[in-house]
């Protein structure tokens, strides 16, 4: 729904605004005749429907204020100055179109027709302001009314549904079982009978810490869940959500909504090294549990909450790399320009985010579909204006847009220092860089004078080069203190000194500023009764994460919930998770959203305790089974009449590989693959594809996330596009997955190491061996038809092996190896029942 | 409509023979087309009529290159430049290009395109497309599905899944610079195995630029010969139809099947034919490779061109930045510059190898721009009239089918919408759109849903 974007304006372009403000003033003979003539015209024929004040707003026109008259209404723009062909005010008063006759019951006196006319030829100078009287600026171009949007089901306040257990009810566990059933009833279906306890494990295992169970897991959950099912499943997820895995799996999951990578993006992919700390205060939000309620804030507004102490202080201000971690156009040469498409990234992952709502849209024109007028885009606009996006980069040839980095307090350990030494060789550095400037920008003045344009262009290259290691020493310099200690350093976001409003820009183009400034503010139709007033020295944007947090907000639990319940069902209740408006879907089951939402707010916004609730109900344990009479009932299987098989994601894929081969390195590395580089450019110097590239035992979460590299165990099975808000991933299966399976170095490794691990770590040969590695891979022993298959398989293919020359002990270590790449590659390991 | 699909038991036979492991095939739609396609799904299977093409290269152009500056001459717009349009302030921006006539047919081409000029006489541009929203993302996968609200099969998987293809040891569907979004050349319900296949392209970042393709990655085995993994590959079937049988329905499963058969046979074919290398100088400098500006689109028309000659059913490629909301006259003509040659030669190459008779050429974008300017040197989105172009396999050159207004603004005379387009290209492909149907969950689907005529007038 985007619109691509264009245009802008900044803070450092203030003073250019109040020059076009001034150039649009007009003569005070002007003023005389506008206030004398034009105005009592309007106010007496026109402003009883064309007002803000008026009875209501017809066609959408407004013609009390200068941007509403120039805008237009429905069928055009009202007054277009000198022209007035083009001006629908005149074409109507006239009663020349039939069509469009105004005032609609008589017509105006010719000398009043007359006034009119002479305004527009003399280019309809207009003195009024927009009206300012209120902090909900006007829907003036009212495409769809503000009290008519709210209507739409995800503006109303969620309520909970009576979910009572009936005594005879013995399928349902609690009260999700109870609505889904509702469902169920509703379409005749039945529920699937539950999983068995292995599959079940598995199922929980994956979603909840995106690993496989080991094998000894298994087992004892097996003997757990045959004496008491019920407590099986509790104490089994009280395991997995006390692992620390639970924060990397559902961090990651967050990852993707707040479109996380190292990387600009675009043109000119400038690292971001300092991106990873915002990765790592995501997992362990989760893993602390902290309630949603305050991760939205914090990622908004850290900066600006009362720390604890310097740890909450440091926790606070990474957070806010929210804000800052989007893809950014650095070699846009308008700063305007870039300003705002900066602006219009924040507005569009914050309001997609935390309320499926596309704001963005708003940016060039009401929006189409939802009841948000331009005017509360910029509002929104105005908050992110105020604020300044500190996400550093090194100055470079091509990127003059780099900034400053936030410096988290001393407590946090800044990494590797520098000795004085150092220090010093990089200031001189530096410093002869610097004279050599001089020296060049002489040389090339000299060449000027005598004429060598060619020289002087020679050496004006000479200078953009020395000027980039000026700035890749500037940074380096920057990382560290005077004496070499390292600089703690973060992306993230703080308040401008002096907070401003924003103006509209006509279709968002940054040439077109209106002179209307819309009060910092937020969309309207999404309505809370304890929105608190942003002060003329504040950005907003606590005031901003007030309104999305509220209680009274009726999408973000709502969302949010959807979010969590789609992660475990691969489906969410609404299955267009990034996108609540009208060209949304609407909930397959709107009690159960509106419970789960109110179950959040009742749990202090709890993570833990949602998936808890939500992972303990039967409705979550069903079996996938098949049934056709239901597939062709409801082949989405939107009632749940059953459990989805979902294919793995990408990092558990990955992961498990990993995991069953014993390879897998479950320490946190400090930093990633990109901060190891520091500063650069993707794919030039220090940032060749092979660093990016490089294979590592961690798990996939850590490895670096670079804007268009992607790991290749990543991407190709379909790892989501980090430049975008991503709920929702693909799931693609194409040949190129099999030749990855087959060949690739890394899947080859892993089966080596498995196999290595099996024979030599565990000693295990045999039918054992083949147990211990279907266990692993499929959470269950073969079954008698696999074994006999495994047999034949391995017993083959030492035989074919020898004859094409190997000797037994290679022929051997090849079938075993083969084999367990086999379980791997297989269908079953990537997919959950 | 067609027989049910509900004998699973045979399904299973299949499997259990084990000849080919193609499980779906026993139960999926039983249509005539399908019961002929035997145990291979990428089998050529005839088509409804006698086709005119039998074979696509698409060239999708991503962001909505302006047509009134391209390829819908428009003299009405640079007479009434400057003029206001009655809409919010904006101002009708005439062509910064001159527009000459080419060929015998003497039709209107801009100067931004002087190498695709010259096969004006092959050239069918459509003048009057629509398409139903302005917002890039919609109107992208609506132009590849037929529908932006569902996700449907792509026009690549529709043509795979009606004809087959020529070389069962390649996709029949390659996407050599995959668009946004995997549903753009997916398959949904259709069997996996139709879907487009990504190679050699960079992913599908539309905000990092296109690098060369990289040869084709994970191709061959280090460390097995191809019968001892021909066992492998046998072994991981038996896994792999053991659990299709237990799931008893699971296309994504029998989509893993298909594909690791592919994959094997693949390993042998796709080296060769991804080498561009091996292209004389001549041909290399025809697609523009010798020149920054070209050899990367240069390279994907090059390579297109291999794997259809090699029996690739339907290739996929696409360039990006065609949103020119401002600096319309430096990006347009970067943009153009950068594919003008490489199509040319993609022309030129196809004709001389007697290829261009029956391989249908798509040009296309999601939508147009507007007449009107977005300050003065740049166009907003227009979906209500726009061009795309055809040439090959059937299309009757040299003439421009359908008109928009004066401005170029709106599609007037003979409009035709998406769904039409893509009727017209399965009629070319000698496929009915109305007949080409697959059954889902109890009921038919088509790619154009329940609309679509075919333009006659655009085929020979």
């Amino acid at each position: 729904m985007k619109p691509a974007a264009i245009t802008t304006l900044l803070a450092c372009a203030l003073p250019l605004l109040a020059q076009a403000q001034m150039s649009e003033g007009i003569s005070p003979k002007q003023l005389e005749f506008f206030e004398k003539e034009v105005r009592p015209v309007l106010v007496e024929h026109c402003y009883k429907c064309h007002s803000k004040d008026g009875d209501k707003i017809k066609g959408g026109l407004l013609l009390d204020t200068r941007i509403g008259s120039r805008s237009g209404g429905d069928t055009g723009p009202a007054v277009v100055p000198h022209d007035l062909d083009e001006s629908l005010l005149y074409v109507a008063v006239t009663y020349e179109d039939s069509s469009l006759e105004m005032p609609p019951k008589y017509k105006l006196k010719d000398s009043e027709v007359a006034v009119l006319k002479q305004w527009i030829e003399m280019g309809a100078p207009d003195p009024r302001e927009a009206a300012k009287d209120d902090n909900s600026p006007q829907n003036y171009t009212n495409t769809i009314g503000i009290e008519e949007g709210r209507n739409h089901w995800s503006y109303q306040v969620p309520t909970k549904p009576a979910t009572a257990i009936a005594e005879n009810n013995d399928w349902a566990r609690n009260s999700i079982d109870v609505l889904i059933q509702a469902g169920h009833a509703e379409n005749e279906l039945t529920p699937a009978p539950d999983a068995d306890h292995r599959t079940l494990l598995r199922r929980l295992s994956f979603d909840l810490t995106g690993l496989p169970p080991a094998s000894d897991e298994v087992e004892a959950f097996v003997t757990a869940y045959e004496a008491d099912p019920d407590k099986a499943v509790s104490e089994a997820v009280d395991t997995f959500l006390n692992s620390p895995q639970f924060g990397e799996r559902f961090g990651r999951r967050w990852m993707d909504v707040a479109r996380y990578a190292e990387s600009a993006g675009k043109e000119i992919n400038a690292a971001f090294p300092h991106a990873w700390r915002y990765r790592d205060y995501v997992i362990d939000s989760y893993n602390s549990d902290k309630p949603f309620d305050e991760f939205i804030t914090e990622q908004l507004a850290g900066d600006l909450l009362e720390p604890a102490d310097e740890f909450d202080k440091a926790e606070n201000l990474v957070a806010t790399g929210f804000l800052a971690i989007g893809t950014k156009g650095l070699n846009e040469i308008s700063n305007r320009q870039f300003r705002f498409d900066l602006v219009d990234e924040q507005i569009d992952t914050t309001t997609q985010a935390f309320l499926a709502t596309t704001v963005a849209c708003a940016r060039c024109h009401d929006h189409k579909s939802d009841a948000i007028p331009m005017s509360d885009y910029y509002a929104m606009a105005g908050i992110f204006l105020s604020s300044e996006t500190l996400y550093g980069t090194q100055r470079a040839l091509q990127n003059r847009k780099e900034t400053e980095l936030v410096h988290l307090p001393s407590v946090i350990d800044g990494g590797e220092n520098r000795s004085l030494g150092e220090m010093i060789d990089l200031e001189f550095r530096r410093q002869s860089a610097m004279e050599q400037v001089q020296e060049l920008t002489a040389a090339s003045a000299q060449a000027r004078r005598d004429g060598d344009a060619e020289e002087a262009t020679r050496i004006r290259q000479q200078i953009l080069g020395v000027n980039s290691r000026i700035g890749a020493l500037d940074r380096a310099l920057g990382n560290y203190d005077d004496t070499g200690k390292a600089h703690a350093l973060a992306m993230g976001v703080r308040d401008r000194e002096e907070p401003f409003d924003s103006q509209v820009l006509i279709r968002g183009e940054e040439d077109n500023p209106t002179d209307e400034r819309i009060p910092r503010g937020f969309i309207q139709v999404i309505k809370t009764h304890d929105e608190e007033p942003i002060a003329s020295d504040e950005s907003g944007r606590l005031q901003m994460a007030h309104w999305i947090t509220s209680p009274e907000n009726p999408l973000t639990a709502r969302v949010y919930a959807n979010r969590v319940w789609s992660w475990l069902f691969g489906e969410g209740i609404v299955t267009s998770v990034d996108n609540f408006g009208m060209t949304g879907e609407a909930p397959s089951h709107p009690d159960l959203l509106d419970y789960l939402a109110v179950r959040l707010h009742e749990n202090d916004w709890s993570t833990k305790e949602l998936v808890r609730e939500i992972v303990t109900s039967r409705t979550y344990r069903m079996s996938s089974d098949y049934r056709e009479d239901y597939f062709e009932k409801d082949p989405y299987n939107s009632y749940l009449w059953r459990a989805n098989k979902r294919r793995l994601d990408a990092e558990s894929i990955r992961d498990a590989t990993l995991a069953v081969s014993g390879e897998l390195n479950l320490e946190r590395p400090v930093g990633s693959a990109v901060s190891e580089q520091g500063d650069g450019l993707i794919g030039r110097g220090n940032f060749p594809q092979a660093v990016l590239s490089r294979e590592s035992d961690s798990r996939s979460v850590y490895l670096p996330i670079v804007r268009g590299v992607i790991p290749e165990s990543l991407a190709l099975f379909d790892f989501a596009d980090p430049s975008l808000i991503a709920g929702k991933r693909d799931v693609t299966t194409v040949p190129s997955q099999a030749l990855y399976m087959m060949n690739s170095e890394f899947v080859l490794k892993s089966a080596s190491a498995m196999a290595d691990h099996l024979v030599n770590d565990l000693e295990l040969k045999g039918a054992p061996l083949a147990r211990e590695a279907f266990y692993r891979c499929y959470s269950r022993p073969p079954t008698a038809d696999e074994g006999e298959k495994t047999y034949n398989y391995v017993l083959n293919f030492i035989k074919a092996a020898q004859e094409s020359g190997h000797s037994r002990g290679e022929a051997r270590l090849m079938a075993l190896t083969t084999f367990c790449q086999s379980l791997i590659a297989s269908a079953e390991f990537r997919y959950l029942n | 409509m067609n027989a049910l699909p509900t004998n699973h038991p045979s399904r299973r036979s299949v499997l259990q023979a084990g000849t080919a492991g193609f499980g779906y095939l026993a139960f999926s739609a039983l249509s005539t087309m399908e019961a002929r396609a035997a145990a291979n799904p990428l089998a050529p299977k005839d088509p409804h009529f006698a086709p005119k093409a039998k074979r696509v290269v698409f060239l999708a152009m991503q962001g909505g290159p302006s047509h009134v500056d391209t390829f819908d001459y428009k003299p009405q717009l640079n007479a009434d430049d400057g003029k206001s349009t009655g809409r919010n302030f904006s101002k009708l921006l005439g062509s910064p290009w001159k527009f000459s006539q080419h060929g015998e047919s003497g039709l209107h081409i801009s100067e931004l395109f002087p190498h695709v000029a010259g096969h004006a006489d092959d050239l069918c541009l459509i003048n009057s497309m629509h398409t139903d929203l302005p917002n890039h993302p919609q109107a992208t996968t609506q132009m590849h599905t037929g529908n932006f609200q569902f996700v449907r099969p792509s026009l690549g998987a529709w043509t795979l899944y009606g004809l087959g293809t020529g070389n069962d040891s390649l996709p029949g569907f390659v996407t050599l610079s995959p668009p946004n979004g995997a549903q753009n050349y997916g398959s949904a319900f259709l069997p996996a195995i139709y879907q487009g296949t990504p190679i050699g392209g960079t992913g599908r970042n539309r905000f990092t630029r296109q690098q060369n393709p990289e040869p084709v990655k994970n191709i061959k085995n280090p460390r097995l010969s191809k019968d001892l993994q021909r066992l492998q590959l046998d072994y991981i079937k038996s896994l792999n139809s053991g659990k299709l049988a237990r799931d008893e329905f699971h296309p994504e499963v029998e989509g893993i099947i298909e594909s690791y058969e592919l994959a094997f046979r693949m390993q042998d074919e796709i080296p060769e034919v991804m080498d561009i290398g091996s292209e004389p100088e001549h041909i290399r400098s025809l697609y523009g490779l010798d020149e920054n500006a070209t050899s990367s689109f240069g390279r994907q028309c090059l390579g297109a061109r291999r794997l259809l000659e090699s029996g690739v059913r339907f290739v996929q490629l696409s360039s990006g930045g065609w949103d020119h909301h401002r600096n319309l006259r430096d990006a347009l003509s970067n943009s153009c510059a950068g594919i003008d040659k490489p199509i040319a030669g993609l022309l030129e190459d196809l004709k001389q190898r007697d290829m261009l008779k029956d391989t249908l050429v798509i040009w296309a974008g999601e939508f147009g721009r507007t007449p009107h300017g977005q300050s003065t040197n740049g166009r907003d989105h227009n979906n209500k009239g726009y061009t795309v172009w055809m040439a090959g396999g059937g299309v009757k050159g040299g003439q421009r089918y359908g008109s928009t207004d004066e401005h170029g603004g709106q599609a007037v005379v003979d409009k035709v919408h998406i769904h039409d387009w893509h009727a017209t290209i399965l009629h070319l492909l000698g496929l009915d759109h109305t007949k080409l149907t697959y059954r889902y969950a109890g009921r038919d689907f088509r790619l154009t849903d329940v609309h679509g005529e075919v333009a006659q007038g655009v085929i020979a």
